[in-house]
């Protein structure tokens, strides 16, 4: 059947972003696809939006900690949570997003929810080590 | 005369006939129906497309979400339902678990 | 075919497709496939905040079997034309 619908075409050798069923975003140059939107992706890497935080304030943490513990023992939980959020926050920074080298990848189309024109210029201006994100949800069929 | 006259009572007749599932989802056509869908999702709208796969097109649609979260505290289950409404509102069919036609009421 | 069709008419049009990862994604219809498979032009996903993994995306490629929901515009096709359609395709059409 010939029409003229949604191909790849007009994307192979361009930059691809996919976002897959399981909720991971790889970015990397379309080589080839088929009908079934199988896709072979060149010189790919996986990019790990991150929601864990890394330590930047070590010396401030002891006396926080100790603080929030006291502050448990006299008043309630809730509040002793939100002081304990607080603490992370002062000590801590987001790890931002990781890019996992992947290379030369073939996608299977039945995992693919979205490919994605990347538009170069935008992604340049992207500060990656300060975005971050709500981990995709995977799809369920 | 007679022969087109039964013909056409035939044509009537195939109309209202009910003999596979998907009958009672054309006579629903321009109603509003209730549809049950995957991951906790409920919708009413005014029927106005569909087809085999239950693909449809619906109009004026309420869509109730159903959630269950954990309290963190008291690890109570917290029931909650959103509401939108959309005003044409194309679904996919994989996703149709229940058809239910309009209620008639007398 | 009835829905391949419909989609077609309603191509330049702006439409919200919602996948079944809760994603929603906002453009301009450019096609579609018998798959029903979706290219959306000028695209921004509707919470960018908490999804920006298509930030620097302008065009995209939405695959037919992860939609869930396609939000349509109100004057895309008359629902009298519709409902012919769908009993056409109701006789085997």
């Amino acid at each position: 059947m010939a029409s003229a619908g949604p191909g790849l075409e007009s994307l192979v050798d361009q930059i691809i972003s996919v976002i897959t069923n399981d909720g991971r975003n790889i970015v990397g140059t379309l080589r080839g696809f088929d009908q079934a939107t199988n896709i072979i992706l060149d010189e790919s890497h996986e990019r790990v939006y991150s929601t864990r935080y890394v330590l930047i304030n070590c010396d401030l943490l002891p006396g926080l900690l100790s603080n929030a513990l006291i502050g448990s023992l006299v008043q309630n939980s809730a509040i002793s949570n939100k002081f304990l959020s607080w603490c992370l926050k002062v000590c801590c920074q987001h790890e931002g997003v990781q890019q996992l080298v992947l290379g030369l990848y073939i996608i299977r189309g039945d995992n693919i929810s979205v490919v994605g024109e990347v538009d170069e210029e935008l992604d340049a201006r992207l500060d990656l080590s300060n975005l971050r994100a709500h981990p995709l949800k995977p799809v369920i069929h | 005369m007679a022969a087109a006259a039964a013909a056409a009572a035939a044509a009537a007749e195939e109309e209202i006939a009910v003999k596979e599932p998907l009958d009672l989802i054309r006579l629903s056509l321009d109603e509003r129906i209730y549809v049950k869908l995957r991951s906790d999702r409920e919708l009413r709208g005014k029927l106005h497309a569909y087809d085999q796969h239950l693909n449809m097109i619906l109009g004026d649609v309420e869509e109730i979400v159903t959630t269950v979260e954990i309290d963190d505290e008291t690890y109570e289950e917290i029931v909650r339902t959103t509401k939108r409404t959309i005003p044409f509102l194309f679904v996919r069919g994989d996703g149709v678990i229940l058809v239910s036609p309009p209620l008639r009421t007398a | 075919m009835l829905f391949f069709s419909y989609f077609k008419e309603l191509v330049g049009k702006e439409v919200t497709v919602e996948l079944k990862n809760d994603l929603a994604i906002r453009g301009t219809l450019h096609s579609v496939d018998q798959y029903l498979n979706i290219k959306l032009e000028n695209t921004r996903v509707v919470d960018q905040d908490k999804y920006p993994h298509m930030l620097s995306v302008r065009n995209c490629f939405i695959r037919g079997s992860v939609v869930r929901y396609v939000l349509l515009p109100q004057d895309g096709v008359d629902i009298d034309i519709l409902h012919d359609a769908t009993r056409r395709e109701a006789r085997g059409g």
